[in-house]
């Protein structure tokens, strides 16, 4: 993938916002309210949605996989690299099929990659722990995936509005 | 721009809401109406995929129990059996980062876990539902 100047310092301003946003909801712990291990606002997917738009599957994927890496290092915990990973590949796989088709707006796509951001990670989790027990929380997290992935697609669709009078995706 | 997103909601979105609600009914008929056996509740503690304790509730020694996984430690104790729930298991402190096992409160249905990321520590609730082949009561 060839990227040119511009393009390239995009990715890195956006998977610098991405981790920003993987930091800043830690300050909106859902699992206070809904007690279920990984659940999150998953306010990073806004990045990814965006960029899916703007920039295209290749250097929305690049973000991805950037985010994913450094927020493993700077948090210290390899560990949850894989929970992440396979959340984050699974949930931009089925948005890049959804966003395809165009009959959906940004809501749909944004919904369906949350459902299948927590699919992936219930399957790093059985994988990683052994046993089928985290399947437990699958129901609840799906159900909830359809609130994260609604906001998320709500924030995006604001932002794209936004950027439209700006001309600043242009090029 | 590489495409212009539709920024209302349409109907086909509709349809990714149902297929997400008829995924997540359909885990929860497969997942939650599993058979857990018959007989008394018993936890089940799973360190690191493998089994590491099998203990009826009743049994529950001194109704407390230390686990270790990964280098953290769960400290868990049985819930009081005369509460509305019934007895049960809950996770009363962890050293583990996330501390989502102790905000999971108490388990006290069989297929209920608690689950511990960071320690890969499971603790599963299985039996303590009526063996239908069982005799109502026996005489002489």
């Amino acid at each position: 993938m060839k990227l040119t100047t511009k393009q390239l310092t995009l990715c890195a301003v956006l998977t610098a916002m991405a981790l920003a946003l993987s930091y800043l909801e830690n300050f909106f712990p859902l699992s206070l309210a809904i007690p279920i291990p990984g659940i999150k606002l998953g306010l990073a997917n806004i990045v990814t949605v965006f960029a899916l738009y703007a920039l295209g599957p290749g250097q929305a994927l690049l973000i991805l996989i950037g985010r994913c890496l450094l927020g493993a290092v700077f948090a210290g915990n390899m560990n949850a690299l894989i929970f992440s990973l396979l959340g984050g590949v699974t949930a931009m796989l089925v948005m890049i099929v959804l966003s395809r088709g165009k009959w959906l707006s940004v809501y749909g796509v944004s919904i369906g990659g949350a459902a299948a951001h927590n699919c992936g990670q219930v399957a790093a989790a059985v994988l990683t722990l052994g046993n089928t027990a985290p399947c437990y929380y699958l129901p609840i997290l799906l159900g909830v995936s359809l609130f994260t992935g609604a906001l998320t697609g709500l924030v995006a669709a604001c932002l794209f509005r936004a950027l439209a009078h700006t001309g600043l995706m242009r090029g | 721009m590489k495409s212009s997103p539709k920024l209302r909601p349409c109907l086909w979105d509709g349809l990714v809401v149902l297929l997400v609600v008829v995924l997540a009914a359909a885990c929860a008929l497969a997942v939650w109406s599993r058979g857990t056996g018959a007989g008394d509740l018993t936890a089940v503690v799973t360190v690191d995929g493998t089994e590491a304790e099998r203990i009826l509730l009743k049994n529950f020694p001194d109704g407390e129990r230390t686990y270790s996984g990964n280098g953290y430690t769960l400290h868990v104790c049985l819930a009081d059996s005369q509460g509305a729930k019934g007895p049960g298991l809950y996770v009363a402190d962890a050293d583990c980062p996330t501390q989502d096992c102790v905000h999971t409160g108490t388990i006290s249905r069989a297929g209920q876990s608690i689950v511990c990321l960071p320690a890969r520590i499971i603790i599963r609730l299985e039996g303590g539902t009526v063996d239908k082949d069982a005799p109502d009561m026996v005489i002489g």
